[in-house]
């Protein structure tokens, strides 16, 4: 009897809490990829360098496949155990909490360099898609809750890693010692530019900083009323950027602001400059701006809502197109002239990464260039339409 | 969910601003005005609370009485809740209007301190007042540690943290919960039984809850469970004392609720 009312008090005690358990599933947002997928082209666009998740792969750009793996003599490897053709697909079996979201860095003819999310490099072998060191070696060991949350810039001997809490840290290239490190009050949340030997750095406290590349003196520094997540870019001596101060800012090389311009949200991604002197940018609202820059100032050439959602994608110049990629699961291609919709694209998930053109070549046998579109979609991890017509070619599924 | 969420953000964010760029301040401000706003109906939950343990000894015997007569136990509880203004859905209604608000709540904190950059970018657009963009980002440190961040169990102010979210959900738990009470027949109660396990369990689950979740929720928690705990001292300091609608038990019955029933009877 004593034990008949022990079980129905714990059933009871159980049941409250799955309820709450169940309660508390729905007061917690659904858990977010950190960041968005990269894409990259290797060797020309002869192959697709896809990172996202826990795992790196290639990608054959003819029919989005995945890239075989070749021994010495060109064969192609196949699994002993299965008598299947193995693929070049990199993944950390040790450490699933790492993941990739980066471009790689081509350390020599046959290895790659992968950073993490976690702020660990890792040296890959491209032969074999093998990682040569799985614990990865920990840049900026001092936090332990800062991360690399942006691409890595590369130089012949230094690469410059963004990180998300505090600095942007150069290290040597040939052991990944450190060189020199910059602090900003908060994260550096984009890739920093370097032109001329000055690095630029964008934070999210606001400003955007010159540093001497080479040993991180801070040259000039200037305020962008609000925070500022996107890479510069530069042209004939001018630097443009937005921030989320809800402005897109012209900035000439000795720090002063030549032109600012007001859009309607927070810029997120860099800005598009044609060869006409023509920028274009999206907002987080939706809204295509595009800009004359040429001369000092800014001038509005059109600007209209394109997209129900946030653009965060850096625009993409395609001759007298301009493609644009939403969180709305679109993707439109304007009229440069106007900005008078085209034609639209839709898509199963919301589109954060940068797109890429992947041009044919002698090694690259595709007709006709065109435009990859990453989604944080599975079923469409990256999608292939023809640059022209916007005709669908093949889908990647993660 | 946005229409809430949004207003609760914004209000996060403009608190922060005007708090010295002090997110704990903006946190503690923000639980303690939503929780005053809503005072009006965790009122009402507890005082419905309170009447319905006060006619439970009546309605058991009713339940006895009527055990074969469905139809007639339903009039007879009807009965019982008019006759002493007893709302039966009195206790839930409120919780139910208040759960999307602490829902709300709670996930404004997790937008607030956004840690990645999908996180960042889905707090655009929330912000309902011009001018708070440049609060962006929030300043998420706090005594050496990251807000956004679960606690690292290795520093000693967040293991103290995690012990005031399990302290003070305990205390709230045992301030709303009623008392134990024993059937008529001197039994122990299943549904008192289960209450007193879950006062056991639900701040452990908390205390789990706290090590994997951010600090800044930690805070909330800590902050909300302090405002319920004074907010039912309150009460109960400022109730009347309890009416007398209970029978007498049966013979030898040791039953602790049953004693202000039998004073009642006398003074009858």
């Amino acid at each position: 009897m004593k034990s008949r009312l022990m079980a129905s008090k714990y059933q009871g005690a159980v049941a409250v809490l799955v309820l709450l358990l169940l309660l508390l599933a729905s007061c917690v947002p659904l858990p977010l990829d950190p960041r968005w997928a990269s894409v990259s082209l290797v060797d020309n666009g002869q192959e697709i360098f896809f990172a996202s998740h826990d795992h790196v792969t290639l990608i054959d750009p003819v029919d989005g496949s995945l890239v075989e793996l070749r021994d010495s003599s060109g064969n192609v490897r196949v699994d002993s155990e299965t008598g299947n053709a193995l693929t070049w697909r990199v993944q950390i079996q040790a450490n699933p909490a790492t993941v990739f979201y980066y471009q790689p860095i081509t350390i020599d003819a046959n290895t790659l360099l992968l950073p993490s999310f976690s702020r660990r490099f890792y040296e890959v072998d491209v032969e074999a898609a093998r990682i040569l060191n799985p614990e990865g070696r920990l840049i900026n060991a001092d936090t332990d809750t800062s991360y690399i949350v942006a691409n890595v810039l590369a130089t012949d001997d230094t690469l410059y890693v963004p990180l998300s809490e505090g600095d942007v840290t150069a290290v040597n290239r040939d052991d990944y010692s450190e060189r020199w490190k910059f602090d900003t009050e908060f994260g550096v949340w984009a890739e920093p530019l370097l032109v001329d030997g000055v690095l630029y750095v964008t934070s999210l406290d606001h400003f955007l900083y010159a540093l001497d590349a080479d040993n991180g003196d801070m040259l000039w520094k200037i305020d962008l009323q609000g925070a500022v997540a996107s890479t510069p870019v530069y042209a004939d001596g001018y630097l443009y950027v937005g921030s989320f101060g809800r402005k897109l800012f012209k900035i000439a090389s000795d720090g002063t602001i030549a032109a600012e311009f007001e859009v309607k949200n927070w810029v997120w991604g860099s800005p598009a400059l044609a060869s006409d002197n023509m920028l274009y940018v999206g907002d987080a609202s939706g809204w295509v701006h595009a800009l004359d820059v040429s001369g000092r100032d800014m001038r509005l050439v059109w600007e209209r809502q394109v997209a129900e959602r946030a653009i965060r994608a850096t625009p993409l110049v395609a001759d007298d197109k301009l493609v644009v990629a939403s969180r709305d699961h679109n993707a439109y291609w304007l009229s440069r002239d106007d900005g008078n919709e085209l034609f639209r694209r839709e898509l199963v998930g919301e589109v954060l990464a940068d797109m890429v053109v992947v041009e044919p070549g002698e090694n690259v046998n595709i007709p006709e260039p065109y435009v990859l579109i990453s989604t944080m979609a599975n079923d469409e991890a990256l999608v292939a339409f023809t640059l022209e017509s916007g005709e669908r070619r093949w889908a990647y599924r993660h | 969910m946005d229409f809430i969420l949004n207003p609760f953000i914004t209000l996060v964010t403009f608190l922060y601003s005007v708090l010295g760029n002090n997110m704990v301040l903006a946190i503690i401000v923000f639980t303690v005005l939503v929780r005053l706003v809503t005072y009006p109906l965790t009122a009402q939950q507890l005082r419905s609370s309170k009447a319905m343990q006060q006619v439970q000894p009546k309605m058991k015997e009713l339940q006895e009485k009527y055990k074969n007569d469905r139809e007639k136990l339903a009039q007879a509880q009807m009965e019982l809740y008019r006759e002493h203004g007893v709302n039966p859905v009195g206790g839930c209604l409120p919780m139910f209007i208040q759960l999307p608000i602490f829902i709300a709540l709670y996930q404004a904190i997790i937008f607030a301190l956004a840690a990645t950059p999908t996180q960042l970018l889905d707090l655009s657009g929330r912000l309902l007042l011009p001018g708070l963009d440049s609060a962006i980002p929030m300043n998420n440190s706090f005594l050496g540690m990251n807000l956004s961040q679960p606690p690292n169990t290795g520093n000693p102010i967040a293991l103290a943290i995690i012990g005031l979210v399990v302290v003070t959900t305990y205390l709230q738990f045992k301030m709303t919960s009623p008392a134990p009470q024993k059937k008529t027949d001197g039994k122990p109660d299943q549904g008192a039984a289960m209450t007193q396990s879950m006062g056991t369990i639900m701040p452990v689950m908390y205390g789990f809850f706290a090590l994997s979740f951010s600090i800044g929720l930690s805070i909330y928690f800590i902050v909300s469970n302090t405002i319920g705990i004074a907010q039912s001292w309150l009460m109960k300091r400022n109730q009347p004392p309890a009416t007398s609608v209970v029978t007498a038990p049966p013979a030898g019955a040791r039953d602790k609720t049953a004693r202000p029933a039998k004073r009642a009877a006398k003074s009858k």
